[in-house]
């Protein structure tokens, strides 16, 4: 593992979409319908894509490879928030935390957007267009859910409720935040992200009489996935997503 | 007789690029799709950028390799460097009309269709209010776009209800 505190960046936000690109495109096949399994599919497949993007800028601060960066760390290597690693449970949980990804990440693209570090800002403009989809996807189900039958909003409540306290994790600072704020390679620190994220998730939930799901005061777990803790569905996921490349690490696809 | 191997031109470069398939797409090609942002020619060797339509399009590794074959076998050609950029973002208005008139001829509605970004629930109500993208098939607006998420990640899906097909679109 590298200790460039850009590279670490472009690793933690490489592994929240590469890890949650791999969730979302196990509903492929078994989604409510199929409109549903070729959504999380597409979805999936552009936060891979956009790993792909962070894991390139990663490479070249460490003389490294994409595949390599992506595939072949151990499962305490990996950066991302805990969130993204759980399993997809009910369609409530997964509309839960897609909404609550797509807004930190919402918040999120508009600050690495003015980093001083410009192959990364300049990086964002696309992913700026493709989510605007994702979050629309994600709008259009919590509308649905929230005025569904009683037991749609309930699943979608307990899908909130069981999401909210992990996706603060994606504000768990980065390593070597102080570095990264000091020289603009960050212009807003986590914390403060954090705050505008809640004030995203309010705005979507309070209207439709869910905004008790936020906890302002909520603290992310520490020591926690921005630092390579990571829970057992992690383990699991992990041996699956990279059996091919451990098999054989010069295999092209 | 001195032999003199004549040296490839950016317009022999960009005029083979507009031959070149889109492997998801094929009667459009990488020129037509706007996916080229720069050819530059020192002698033998030519340096080629191109953008994605998605940034997750699955497609690049075969575009790549199309892309730098189909120059390795131009006159004078002796090396192709083929790279991808982040800097630039790829919009439907880098289609050229050439592209345009394909997709349309192919059965997708090429952009300025009529295509807009949905919004709320309408998303996930298919049979929403038309007039929708014009059909390339019949040219009707009484269509409805089924999901944003189509075949590829620049494609959507719709219905057609004066013909009665459905259709494809490039997203806006």
């Amino acid at each position: 593992m590298t200790d460039d505190p850009r590279a670490l960046l472009a690793l933690a936000l490489a592994d929240d979409e590469h890890v949650l690109g791999a969730r979302h495109v196990q509903w492929t096949g078994v989604a409510p319908h199929l409109e549903e399994d070729l959504a999380f599919s597409s979805i999936g497949q552009d936060e891979i894509g956009h790993a792909v993007v962070w894991y390139s800028l990663a490479a070249e601060r460490t003389g490294s490879e994409p595949d390599v960066l992506a595939l072949g760390r151990r499962p305490d290597e990996y950066r991302h928030a805990v969130l993204v690693e759980r399993p997809n449970g009910d369609w409530g949980y997964t509309i839960a935390r897609h909404l609550l990804f797509d807004l930190a990440e919402d918040v999120r693209l508009p600050v690495l957007a003015a980093s001083s570090w410009t192959a990364l800002g300049d990086a964002t403009g696309a992913l700026r267009r493709e989510e605007r989809y994702h979050l629309l996807h994600a709008r259009a189900w919590l509308t649905r859910l929230a005025g569904g039958p009683p037991e749609a909003r309930a699943r979608l409540r307990a899908g909130l409720a069981a999401a909210y306290p992990e996706a603060v994790g994606l504000f768990e600072p980065f390593a070597a935040e102080g570095e990264l704020l000091a020289d603009g390679t960050l212009a807003v620190a986590s914390e403060a992200l954090r705050e505008r994220w809640d004030g995203a998730v309010a705005a979507e939930l309070a209207p439709l009489g869910l905004g008790d799901v936020v906890d302002r005061g909520l603290r992310p777990a520490a020591p926690g996935g921005r630092q390579g803790h990571h829970s057992a569905d992690f383990t699991e996921l992990w041996t699956e997503m990279t059996a091919l490349y451990r098999s054989d690490p010069a295999a092209r696809w | 007789m001195v032999s003199v191997t004549p040296l490839p031109s950016p317009a022999d470069v960009r005029a083979a690029l507009d031959m070149v398939p889109d492997p998801e797409m094929p009667p459009v090609s990488i020129g037509d799709l706007g996916m080229v942002v720069d050819v530059s020619v020192h002698g033998g060797q030519v340096d080629i950028s191109l953008v994605p339509t998605f940034s997750g399009c699955p497609a690049t590794a075969v575009i790549r390799e199309d892309v730098a074959r189909a120059v390795a076998a131009l006159d004078g050609v002796e090396e192709v460097t083929v790279r991808f950029v982040r800097d630039v973002v790829w919009e439907p208005g880098r289609i050229t009309a050439e592209g345009r008139r394909k997709l349309s001829e192919y059965g997708i509605a090429p952009p300025g269709s009529g295509q807009r970004l949905p919004s709320g629930p309408g998303l996930l109500q298919i049979g929403g209010a038309p007039p929708g993208v014009r059909c390339p098939l019949c040219g009707s607006r009484d269509t409805v776009t089924d999901s944003p998420f189509g075949p590829t990640p620049c494609r959507s899906a719709n219905y057609c209800r004066a013909c009665r097909n459905p259709f494809e679109a490039i997203k806006p």
